[in-house]
């Protein structure tokens, strides 16, 4: 497989706008204003993001990544732009849009079920079909046998797989991952990619997906967006076509992750 | 494994660590009831009966009642307990509703700090004349236990609402939750451990105020008024008495709640 020929992935020819949309973010900018300090982190950020599609956010530190994602949720509000989920604007956050937190974000007052359950009790849905989908998304997590431990008693893995769980149960059109393996260890965190993968197998959301980690964004995405420095921009749109799993050692693999490496070393920020 | 004084004592092992801690602590009694006697038996002044004494009084109310008044150990105790029962529960059923509402409200917090902020270092003792001649022996000392527990466990409701992780919040928006969903599905239960935290501290101020109250409020018949007649009365070994069993009564509130603060600790994988 190479890259550069017809089997391979496409850069450049992906463009950030396109008519069957699934995510439709226009001219967003974001700024942060305390006082007399003025942060611009989006200045006219456009992109669309196809159904069902896995597409990540890379980017130097403080690019924004986090911030598109978290106005992508409705947790914080444009300073101008828009975003339309299947032509519906997104203003406030809903059910519709999972998140999963780079700190995992679970309540340690709740076990694994109960934290699973906790959109559906939000949801009305009666006990016994929140507690039949919440067994089947733990399953799927492959948390079984902690079903009814408490948060705390949980490595960070497994953490994120409930946060994951949870995030999925409610079957939202999208899954926010603010770099979700990014408190995890190297070693779990390329188990943790694996497991996504598999998990997402059997579903058909839209996921978008925020990482440090070229490496990750290589591994997983259909997509990959390069946004430059704060403010961000996209640098680059990268299709991969290839199917999965994917082997790191590749010579393709390699190749496109050096490719993007200096891509953002260009954007003068050392960051893997 | 090492020798303390000859004897065999390893760090590691929990028997010993607690054998350690409880020889330590009668090690430290004894010396304190040793030098409570010298100083009774140098000075020679009745005024400090010895540590024999003191006990000999302590078990002639146990088994004879007060000979002065012809009430009981039982019921000198359960008039003060009823009275601490009753101001605490009073504390509880304004200051946890209140802090949860001024923790989650910036607004409500700046209007009301003020006030709290002048209130709060009037020490609770100052408000039991007032309470008790403007109110009565029922509801006046009780008032002075509320106020005890009143201002710690207001603020240690207010800062626990305050310190939760706002990722806790994002996270329960995106899975659906409401305004209201996210105060008391998210807020209330993150408090809880910072609630057990304020009552821990609101019960050992609490049983101070309710010795000191009785003092004024004679009629109620409590330890604080036994321990008052029986200093009038000259009578000083049944004042010392008074003091032991208001000690002990103390330890053991904050014992219990010290206990209940750990059980939910460890429910709630929260240890504040």
């Amino acid at each position: 497989m190479n890259w550069e020929g017809n089997a391979g992935c496409t850069w450049g020819e992906s463009s950030a706008t396109s008519d069957d949309a699934h995510i439709s973010i226009r001219n967003l900018v974001k700024i942060f204003k305390r006082d007399e300090s003025e942060t611009v982190v989006l200045d006219n950020f456009t992109l669309d993001i196809r159904k069902g599609e896995l597409i990540t956010l890379v980017g130097p530190s403080g690019s924004g990544k986090t911030t598109i994602l978290r106005l992508i949720a409705g947790l914080i509000e444009p300073t101008s732009g828009e975003i339309h989920i299947d032509g519906r604007p997104c203003a406030a956050p809903g059910s519709d849009r999972g998140m999963v937190f780079q700190d995992f974000a679970l309540f340690p007052w709740r076990s694994v079920r109960k934290n699973v359950e906790f959109g559906l009790e939000l949801a009305g849905i009666p006990k016994e079909e929140r507690k039949e989908r919440a067994e089947k998304y733990i399953k799927l997590a492959g948390l079984e046998k902690f079903i009814d431990s408490r948060v705390h008693e949980l490595s960070g893995g497994m953490k994120q797989r409930v946060g994951i769980a949870r995030a999925l149960v409610g079957h939202p059109d999208v899954i926010l991952m603010d770099e979700p393996f990014g408190s995890l260890d190297a070693q779990t965190r390329n188990i943790m990619q694996v497991q996504l993968l598999k998990i997402l197998e059997k579903t058909d959301q839209t996921i978008v997906f925020v990482t440090h980690s070229v490496d990750e964004a290589v591994f997983l995405s259909d997509r990959i967006v390069v946004l430059t420095k704060r403010p961000a921009a996209i640098k680059e749109i990268i299709d991969i076509p290839w199917p999965r799993p994917r082997d790191r050692a590749d010579r393709e693999f390699a190749a496109l992750r050096k490719r993007i490496l200096t891509e953002l070393e260009e954007e003068n920020v050392m960051d893997y | 494994m090492s020798r303390i004084l000859g004897i065999k004592y390893d760090e590691n092992n929990k028997n010993h660590r607690f054998a350690r801690t409880l020889v330590i602590a009668v090690i430290s009694l004894t010396l304190f009831i040793l030098v409570w006697w010298a100083v009774s038996v140098v000075t020679g002044n009745t005024a400090i009966p010895t540590p024999l004494e003191t006990w000999n009084a302590l078990v002639d109310l146990y088994l004879n009642g007060d000979r002065m008044t012809h009430r009981t150990l039982g019921q000198y105790i359960s008039a003060s307990l009823s009275t601490f029962v009753r101001g605490f529960i009073l504390a509880l059923a304004v200051a946890v509703p209140l802090g949860l509402v001024l923790g989650y409200s910036k607004l409500l917090r700046d209007f009301s700090n003020p006030v709290i902020e002048v209130l709060r270092p009037i020490a609770p003792i100052a408000w039991a004349p007032i309470f008790i001649l403007s109110l009565g022996y029922t509801i006046g000392p009780m008032l002075v236990v509320f106020v005890g527990i009143f201002f710690p466990l207001l603020t240690n409701v207010i800062f626990g609402v305050r310190k939760i992780d706002p990722n806790w919040i994002d996270a329960a928006k995106t899975l659906g939750a409401s305004q209201l969903q996210v105060f008391y599905k998210v807020m209330v239960p993150s408090a809880v451990p910072y609630v057990m935290n304020g009552i821990k501290i609101g019960l050992g101020i609490g049983w101070m105020c309710i010795v000191a109250a009785e003092l004024y409020a004679t009629p109620l018949m409590g330890i604080g008024f036994y321990l008052a007649t029986q200093a009038n009365a000259g009578y000083w070994p049944g004042a010392y008495a008074g003091l032991v069993i208001i000690g002990v009564l103390g330890l053991l509130t904050v014992g219990v709640a010290d206990l209940i603060h750990r059980i939910v600790a460890k429910r709630t994988g929260m240890d504040v």
